[in-house]
């Protein structure tokens, strides 16, 4: 079915994914805590994209389309199935996703970072991922997790109590140095 | 109800008193532009969004099958995605009842891992004997190493040649020497025709930057001596000169 742009849907799914297959990973990251799961829950979500294509009328947001793919496929397929996550957090995080830069400090730091994001319970987890790493707003989170806007304030709230806990003062600027 | 700036930073600081939270958030709720100004001010948001801008380090390569336009719903799709879920639920069962058997390049990087610039300093093998390593290599491989190619890596000098076996296949360790002396390694590995083709993929492993990738039944890894360890320059090199 053509759509706007003269693309047709499936076209638009694929170039979709193109764009947005490492925030989808991310999410599946977010959502299961484990990269290898979040490697099934990828494919798994770019297929079904692929199956619904139909379902997409214009190109805008189908970012937030594949998270809420991913998010259902996570929630009714495979959570539900399986073994709680509680019982794999004991498992420590991998850390070593997280690409090194030519600053040894920032790098333990930025994988103590990284480890307490995955470490902190699903709701916030997936919430502080879409919020703070992919920049969708309180109320477009709210829409994509089917909360209410206080809740996901309050979920980050809770989560960035916990994450600057882990940060130093100074990390904000030392990060600054690194961008530039 | 305005908030300064200073009260909306107190309140993503968690300083701000209970009702005082809970009044910022009802005012978020009815106020996008309030909420625009809460994001730009919050000091933690900006640290976790650095800290997983390159993760995963490379982009995902989901395995998309073309569609054809009768079957886009049909019963080979539905198989295709009960299968891909089904790989999920047992991927995750997996990952939860770790740890798992070690693969051939896990293992392989282990090892490489034990190598210190010491090792290879005492390394002096000559000409002639890297030589035959090599040959015996390829011999056992079933396939031409081009050895010219081998000593022509940027940035490293070729210092030996092993033949390892990893579950009954032979894998080979080709040991180079980077311009501060430090381990690095080529691994080839023969995994048998019909073993699928992989394209590159980096990934940290026993504490070493890796790439890997396989082709025509062969596996390829090349490791360097420290996670950060740069394998650009080689890996242009080896895609120039050295397809499988």
């Amino acid at each position: 079915m053509p759509i706007g742009d003269g693309i047709s849907s499936e076209q638009a799914v694929r170039q979709a994914i193109g764009t947005h297959v490492k925030r989808v990973w991310r999410f599946a990251l977010a959502l299961s805590g484990a990269p290898d799961v979040a490697d099934d829950l990828t494919q798994a979500t770019c297929l079904r994209a692929l199956e619904r294509h139909h379902q997409v009328t214009h190109t805008d947001r189908l970012d937030s389309w594949l998270m809420t793919i991913c998010r259902s496929i996570w929630l009714n397929e495979v959570r539900s199935r399986t073994v709680r996550r509680a019982q794999a957090l004991s498992v420590t995080p991998d850390a070593e996703l997280v690409a090194p830069g030519p600053d040894v400090e920032l790098n333990i730091f930025a994988r103590e970072v990284f480890t307490q994001v995955i470490l902190l319970p699903e709701a916030q987890r997936e919430t502080v991922m879409l919020v703070f790493v992919e920049g969708y707003s309180y109320r477009e989170a709210a829409a994509l997790l089917e909360v209410p806007i206080g809740t996901i304030m309050s979920r980050l709230s809770n989560a960035r109590k916990k994450l600057q806990a882990a940060m130093p003062q100074d990390a904000d600027e030392a990060f600054q140095r690194r961008e530039t | 109800m305005t908030f300064s700036d200073d009260m909306l930073l107190a309140y993503l600081k968690g300083s701000l008193g209970q009702e005082e939270s809970r009044s910022i958030e009802a005012a978020v709720e009815a106020d996008p532009v309030l909420e625009r100004r809460l994001m730009e001010l919050d000091p933690v948001a900006p640290i976790v969004r650095q800290v997983f801008q390159n993760v995963p380090a490379a982009d995902p390569k989901p395995d998309l099958p073309t569609l054809t336009p009768a079957s886009s719903a049909g019963p080979l799709r539905l198989l295709a995605v009960a299968a891909a879920t089904a790989v999920l639920a047992v991927s995750l069962t997996f990952w939860l009842t770790r740890p798992q058997p070690l693969g051939w390049a896990e293992q392989a990087a282990l090892y490489q891992s034990l190598y210190t610039a010491d090792s290879i300093s005492t390394l002096d093998d000559a000409p002639a004997a890297i030589g035959a390593q090599i040959a015996l290599a390829e011999d056992r491989l079933g396939r031409s190493l081009n050895l010219e190619a081998l000593e022509a890596l940027p940035g490293l000098e070729l210092k030996a040649a092993r033949v390892l076996s990893f579950r009954g296949k032979p894998l080979v360790q080709i040991v180079y020497a980077d311009t501060q002396g430090n381990p690095f390694a080529l691994c080839v590995i023969r995994q048998g025709e019909g073993a699928p083709n992989r394209g590159l993929r980096q990934e940290v492993l026993s504490g070493l930057a890796t790439a890997r990738w396989a082709r025509d039944g062969y596996g390829y890894m090349l490791l360097g001596d420290r996670p950060d360890s740069d394998l650009t320059a080689q890996l242009d090199y080896l895609a120039a000169t050295f397809s499988g």
